[in-house]
């Protein structure tokens, strides 16, 4: 159970850093202009039959989708990499405990100082929000948190981990940025990439299906497709579109398509970014010297 | 049983050896002063110990268990204050304590330890804006938290002065008296002196010297050191100096010769070089200490290839 206190010290530690209240604070301005523009304005945010609360909530899935893996970034980019290089380790080391209890409380502590920080900002959006709309759907609402707090989770799983495969702070930060620009920003390439080689250096007219999947590869990517899969009538009410998320095929016909194109493959994809990060990382931290 | 069983430990970053095939063993219920020149290989031998780093070759064994398979277990059993760590600054020395009681799970007063090392007023202060005498209290406190069995102290008096030093000593001493095995590393020779009851000099990860203050004292030349200074210094003349009678070892330290003297009078050996080798223009007279023991074991080697 040492996991556990570390996690706990780990926690009470984090919440005191000002860049993670600058970070909620940020956090809540955005979700409650965001769900103000989207409510008086709504034509602006393609909903033009006037704002609903799953369209408020698909909104706001595009905003999270960005702003996790930033703040996730932040919160952990020094979790290991930083302790090893101030020396602040040693008296966790020292201490009766293994490197797989201290590597797993610094997980759960930061993906505890992710989720709680996410959570707050969250429910002050959707609450502003469903006030200015007058009305608030509990269950989606609750689901659309709760998927968000574990996506946050993950995230914070994937950024511990790459902090735990080094003792440098300079190279856990370039392979936090690293992951971010590859799986975030340019990621629309790859598929394309990976299908021009395929092909034999040329694009055929038709895209094949399993490129969806790929492009479902970026854990943001395949966030949205989990909310998708588990807010269905909502995500039809707001018309939602992978689109949004960075996906560039369609996907509302899904009816008679193998598992790998309908959304649920998001909830797997987010399963594998939850184990592998971690098993990757807690490798090179257990074989390292301090 | 052995407190602490090194046997054939070496290891190696890269190409640099830090530890070379050392074997060494600390008995229960010993004070035991682990010394060296900064860069010898004392807190890589500490950190192996402790599990922060694993070993090229051989085995470390502490108070009957691996230090590699069974690390949990053996820091149940010992307090650590380790070298270059850094406190978390934004807890406090309180919540340093609490959370170490929390791991060791051991009911104690976190008050009454940081009254033991003289923080207590400190208490809810963030360690970060503690000194460095503070902090090192802070993780002395933190080791004696469950009454550890062993307690491994690597350069415990950094960032000390002096009255801090010498409460350091005192806890280490009444530590001991509890029962208590304990190893520690310095490189300031009156340190280790002053409170161990064995001593192993360790130098370019290699052991030199291992014995009990009295053994070394012992071992020491019995007579006195002369540091002449000379119109003119060579290998020839360093030659010439060790010829004469009554004269023990002659080497060259900090541009002066450095020459023992033993069973003969001072005055004889000085007039002697001054007649029939080089023209003294000074010279002073040092009594064989350890201090003086510990340079020639680690500085030796430098000597002959200058």
């Amino acid at each position: 159970m040492t996991w556990f206190t570390v996690a706990k010290k780990d926690f009470r530690d984090a919440v005191q850093s000002r860049a993670l209240w600058a970070l909620v604070t940020v956090f809540v301005l955005f979700s409650v202009i965001s769900a103000y523009a989207y409510v008086e304005v709504p034509e602006m945010f393609g909903a033009p039959a006037g704002a609903t609360f799953g369209g408020l909530i698909f909104f706001l899935v595009g905003v999270t989708g960005l702003f996790v893996p930033l703040a996730a970034i932040v919160v952990c980019y020094k979790s290991l990499a930083g302790e090893r290089e101030l020396g602040s380790i040693k008296l966790l080391l020292s201490l009766p405990t293994t490197r797989l209890n201290v590597y797993v409380g610094k997980v759960v502590g930061r993906a505890a100082v992710l989720a709680f920080g996410l959570g707050v900002g969250l429910s002050i959006g959707l609450g502003v929000g469903s006030v200015l709309l007058g009305a608030i759907d509990v269950l989606s609402m609750l689901i659309f948190v709760l998927v968000t707090m574990a996506f946050a989770a993950i995230y914070a799983g994937i950024m511990v981990g790459l902090s735990a495969t080094t003792g440098s702070t300079s190279r856990a930060t370039t392979l936090a940025l690293g992951f971010f620009v590859i799986f975030e920003l340019f990621w629309d390439v790859v598929p394309m990439g990976i299908l021009y080689v395929v092909e034999g250096f040329t694009l055929p007219a038709e895209l094949p299906d399993w490129i969806y999947l790929v492009t479902q590869i970026p854990p943001s990517a395949a966030y949205f497709s989990a909310i998708l899969a588990l807010l269905p009538d909502l995500a039809d009410a707001a018309n939602a579109d992978p689109a949004q998320a960075g996906a560039d095929v369609g996907t509302s016909s899904v009816a008679a398509d193998p598992f790998y194109l309908s959304p649920e493959v998001g909830i797997l994809i987010l399963g594998l970014w939850l184990i592998i990060p971690f098993a990757v990382g807690y490798y090179r931290f257990n074989k390292s010297d301090m | 049983m052995a407190a602490i069983k090194i046997e054939g430990l070496t290891k190696r970053f890269d190409d640099v050896v830090a530890v070379d095939d050392l074997d060494l063993e600390i008995k229960e219920g010993e004070i035991f002063g682990f010394l060296g020149p900064n860069g010898a290989g004392k807190s890589t031998t500490i950190d192996i110990l402790l599990d922060f780093i694993r070993p090229t070759e051989g085995t470390v064994t502490v108070l009957g268990h691996d230090a590699q398979s069974e690390g949990e277990t053996v820091r149940r059993r010992i307090g650590v204050l380790p070298d270059a760590y850094h406190v978390y600054d934004r807890l406090t020395g309180r919540q340093h304590l609490e959370f170490v009681l929390e791991m060791k799970e051991v009911e104690q007063d976190p008050m009454a330890l940081l009254e033991r090392v003289r923080i207590a007023d400190a208490a809810d202060r963030k360690a970060g804006g503690y000194s460095k005498g503070m902090r090192q209290r802070l993780v002395l406190a933190m080791a004696l938290v469950g009454d550890p069995d062993l307690l491994v102290l690597d350069e415990p008096s950094t960032g000390l002065d002096p009255n801090g030093a010498r409460e350091m000593r005192e806890i280490i001493r009444e530590e001991n008296a509890r029962g208590t095995t304990v190893f520690f590393s310095s490189h300031v020779m009156e340190q280790v002196e002053a409170v161990c009851d064995r001593v192993a000099i360790i130098d370019r990860g290699q052991l030199v010297a291992v014995d009990t203050i009295d053994g070394l004292r012992n071992a020491t030349e019995t007579g006195e050191t002369l540091y002449i200074y000379v119109t003119d210094l060579s290998d020839e003349i360093v030659e010439q100096v060790s010829e004469i009678d009554g004269v023990g070892n002659v080497s060259v330290h900090d541009g002066r010769l450095r020459v023992t003297v033993d069973g003969v009078s001072k005055f004889a050996v000085l007039h002697a070089i001054d007649a029939d080798v080089v023209s003294i223009q000074d010279f002073s007279v040092v009594e064989s200490s350890l201090e003086d023991l510990f340079v020639r074991y680690t500085t030796d080697e430098q000597e002959v290839e200058a």
